[in-house]
């Protein structure tokens, strides 16, 4: 019997769900479970890697692969992709400055929307994924997807203020592992 | 414009107008200060005097405080923002160019006043060296912090990068002073204070210079963060303008990427079904959690009950039967009272029902398996009707 940290359940039960665990999260199970992995991370590695999972560490944050083929199509997996790349690039435009860390509410992209109209053409065609013609809605629904798969976490309940996780370098990382050839670039105008 | 004849006259100007002048100084950095403020803190010939003697200037109706003495009051504050390397550079000279003279002069009065100099020039330059190395490193970070635009905020990095390279010059040509170019300045002259001055410049030369490898070390890394910052933003410029033109699946790598990813991010969210157990059903933890689940179903119609048929009339009315049997513990008992053997005693046995002898001859062969120990079958055996058996008496 391979000896295992304790609550390896807890982090399969995550993990195993396409869940990210990240350093910054304020949450105390959270920080509790990144801490086992963290102490742990050879041992989990090898015990996951004996049911099929590969258990992956990255800059303060950890995720899981399949070992053998991936379950999901590939149709699948470019529509999921080309769904962030187009929230990704929302985010971006809001604040390039926008990295783990950082923190924002609803009402500050909201309040921002008047002064860039690039911004609001860019939530205007998100509403493909959102499904709500209001703004602010909008914009709350793309703030619950991000929750949702772990890219951030409501901060500050009363003020309404997020945080954005270690995990939302998973998504740069997606999209800075793409290659665009240098023609191609020069196509592409400023 | 007017001139101050006196020190005494500007002071008591600068007193007289000191709430004006400090209100001014504190806002200088956070908005241009209106001429209709001033006259509210100050009455306006006040106010004009000032414009007068060229300590404020009015554009129409704004009012700022000339350089000259918005300089003077950030220098003697130290609050000056601005990294000065010339004014570094000034101080060096003005130290070389005093040090020649006390050195060319023969003059012992005169002498002393060179060397009075020489040495509030040492105390400056350390201090002034310090104060721009403190400036220094906080306009990088807030320029990190707070420049919007990636492109400027890299190139005012790279400003503040070359000045960080003046100054650690400045610093260099401070030590070959006192170590090298002036060597026979500070040997030949023995003076207690001199001494202890140049060692405390020595070592704030050295606190300095370990406080510029920082400051390098943190432009450094600040330019690397805006380099890929800059990167990221350029790559998801192009990647969302190929999506958008339908073209990131031919053009680019995509489809290939996402093929070989195997990361369950990707995946739909499975979930592990596993039924419970009837053991952990039947107790009571399980059934009070059936209850809070049947609760939060929040079910308000009720299950209609199906009615069992009517019981049928028939199945009510009692019929009663007779059977006749024979008890062959009775029977056992009989016989062992009688000494008689078992074939003719049940033979002869009055049974209240009529009883052949086929009958007999079957109760007798149960009779005997049935109570074999009681019983004691004997080696005689004799004939009747046919049926040969063997004589079974009492056991005693």
């Amino acid at each position: 019997m391979m000896n295992v940290p304790s609550k390896t359940d807890e982090i399969f039960d995550r993990l195993s769900k396409g869940e990210f665990i990240c350093s910054n999260s304020s949450e105390q199970e959270i920080q509790q479970l990144y801490a086992i992995i963290d102490n742990r991370y050879e041992d989990l590695k090898e015990y996951f890697a004996q049911i099929g999972f590969d258990l992956k560490r990255e800059n303060e944050y950890f995720y899981m692969a399949r070992r053998d083929e991936s379950k999901a199509s590939i149709k699948r997996k470019i529509d999921k992709y080309f769904k962030w790349i187009d929230i990704f690039d929302f985010l971006k435009t809001f604040d390039n400055t926008i990295d783990p860390g950082y923190r924002f509410t609803i009402s500050e992209i909201h309040n921002k929307l008047d002064v860039e109209a690039n911004l609001k053409e860019k939530l205007e065609k998100l509403s493909t994924y959102t499904r709500k013609k209001n703004y602010r809605k909008s914009i709350q629904k793309i703030i619950d997807m991000l929750c949702k798969e772990g890219f951030a976490e409501l901060e500050n309940e009363v003020e309404g203020r997020y945080k954005i996780l270690a995990s939302f370098k998973y998504l740069e990382d997606m999209i800075m592992n793409i290659n665009i050839p240098d023609e191609i670039q020069n196509e592409i105008s400023e | 414009m007017l001139y101050f004849n006196s020190i005494k006259d500007l002071i008591n100007t600068l007193a007289d107008t000191k709430e004006l002048l400090s209100e001014m100084f504190e806002k200088r950095k956070s908005f241009d200060y209106k001429y209709e403020y001033a006259i509210q803190v100050l009455n306006k010939d006040k106010v004009q005097k000032l414009i007068d003697y060229g300590i404020l200037i009015r554009h129409e109706d704004q009012l700022e405080m000339d350089e000259k003495y918005l300089d003077f009051f950030e220098k003697i504050m130290e609050v000056n923002e601005n990294i000065n390397a010339a004014y570094i550079d000034e101080q060096i000279q003005n130290l070389k160019d005093n040090i020649n003279f006390y050195l060319k002069e023969d003059n012992d009065y005169r002498k002393q006043k060179f060397l009075r100099e020489i040495k509030s020039d040492l105390r400056t330059t350390g201090r002034v060296i310090i104060r721009n190395i403190i400036s220094l490193n906080r306009n990088i970070t807030n320029t990190f912090k707070t420049e919007p635009n990636y492109k400027i905020k890299k190139l005012k990095l790279e400003k503040f990068d070359q000045k960080r390279e003046k100054i650690m010059q400045l610093i260099q040509h401070t030590e070959n002073l006192i170590s090298e170019d002036e060597l026979t300045f500070f040997k030949s002259v023995s003076d207690d204070e001199l001494k202890e001055i140049s060692n405390k410049l020595q070592l704030k030369l050295n606190e300095a210079r370990h406080n510029l490898i920082e400051s390098q070390k943190q432009i450094i890394e600040y330019i690397n963060q805006i380099e890929h910052q800059g990167q990221v933003l350029e790559q998801i410029r192009q990647v969302k303008y190929l999506k958008d033109q339908f073209e990131l699946k031919s053009k680019t790598n995509v489809g290939q990427v996402l093929g070989q990813n195997k990361d369950i991010f990707f995946e739909t969210r499975t979930t592990y079904p596993v039924p419970v157990s009837l053991d952990a059903l039947q107790t009571d933890e399980a059934y009070n959690i059936i209850v809070q689940l049947n609760r939060s179903k929040n079910v308000d119609v009720k299950p209609e009950r199906e009615e069992a048929e009517p019981i049928d009339q028939d199945y009510l009315t009692s019929q009663d039967s007779k059977k006749f049997f024979i008890n062959h513990e009775t029977v056992k008992n009989q016989f062992m009272a009688t000494g008689d053997n078992l074939f003719d005693f049940i033979m002869k046995y009055d049974f209240s029902e009529e009883v052949n002898f086929y009958e007999r001859v079957t109760l007798y062969c149960q009779i005997l398996s049935e109570y074999e120990k009681e019983l004691k079958v004997t080696d005689n055996y004799q004939q009747y009707k046919g049926v040969e058996y063997a004589v079974v008496l009492p056991n005693t």
